[in-house]
């Protein structure tokens, strides 16, 4: 447990940590605390993925993007105007860190390639897919059920324009796998921020009740 | 006949997958493609060849932005 004498901003750190899991559901914070997810991409997807599994404690994750933060990404994902420039992963690390110190977050900045696929997420106890690019997701389908096909991994596809909030679902296409969105509205309409942190909800809750071993899709 | 995507199809046993998606003019690359049950590996559409009992499902990807 946390020692007495460590305090963090003149509170001592077991009561800040305490504090923090408060509103979380009973018998959460130890499961949590524990899990690692990797999520591939830092964009409208991934950055609003990290926030929600950062304030509910999950204990590491590791972020994987090789862009930067451009002016457009700024209507959905969780970039500050003061952070454009900056690689996404490096910005979106120090965003996690101010909102919950508990989280490890370990910022990778490179390009997901076949080759790289087991060496990126053999360490996650989960994967979630969040890159832009379909091509890019189909990959890591592609790859990661070759060779991680025991890690869950969780996707998003459709997500684009203003169309109803209940058209995005999560469905469980095969064993390990899930997947989040509308299926079809693309990004060539726009992408906003209500649509895309629905469907990156999706993902974040179906990764809560994998960590927590919670079957109700 | 071959079952796609829950639907019996015409025309596709006997097919490799890279010429069954080629036929259906669909995106490659942004497809998965599951033979019962079993995802088949974009190196392997060339030689795998459907049959009339297969239950293909094509998992495919829309794009967000940049």
């Amino acid at each position: 447990m946390i020692p007495d004498h460590l305090t963090i901003q003149g509170m001592p750190l077991a009561t800040v940590y305490t504090g923090m899991k408060d509103r979380n559901v009973a018998d959460s914070t130890a499961k949590l605390s524990a899990a690692h997810v990797t999520i591939a991409g830092s964009g409208g997807l991934g950055t609003n993925i990290a926030l929600a599994l950062t304030r509910i404690g999950v204990g590491h994750l590791t972020l994987i993007d090789f862009d930067v933060v451009e002016l457009s990404n700024l209507n959905r994902q969780q970039f500050k105007f003061s952070q454009v420039g900056m690689p996404k992963v490096v910005a979106m690390k120090q965003n996690l860190q101010e909102i919950n110190p508990f989280v490890t977050v370990e910022a990778i900045q490179e390009r997901v390639t076949r080759d790289n696929v087991y060496d990126l997420f053999h360490s996650a106890d989960i994967i979630a897919e969040a890159f832009d690019n379909p091509a890019a997701k189909a990959l890591l389908l592609d790859t990661a059920s070759a060779v991680l096909p025991e890690t869950p991994l969780v996707m998003g596809t459709g997500m684009a324009g203003v169309h109803s909030s209940n058209t995005i679902k999560t469905a469980n296409p095969r064993p390990n796998l899930y997947i989040a969105g509308d299926g079809v509205s693309k990004g060539t309409e726009g992408l906003m921020a209500p649509r895309v942190m629905i469907t990156a909800g999706h993902e974040a809750n179906i990764i809560t009740q994998l960590i927590l071993g919670i079957n109700d899709l | 006949m071959v079952t796609v995507n829950g639907q019996q199809e015409v025309n596709v046993a006997g097919k490799s997958v890279a010429q069954f998606l080629s036929d259906r003019q669909a995106p490659i690359e942004n497809i998965v493609v599951e033979v019962n049950g079993n995802i088949v590996h974009h190196s392997e559409f060339d030689t795998t060849i459907l049959k009339t009992t297969d239950k293909v499902e094509l998992i495919s990807f829309v794009g967000g932005g940049r």
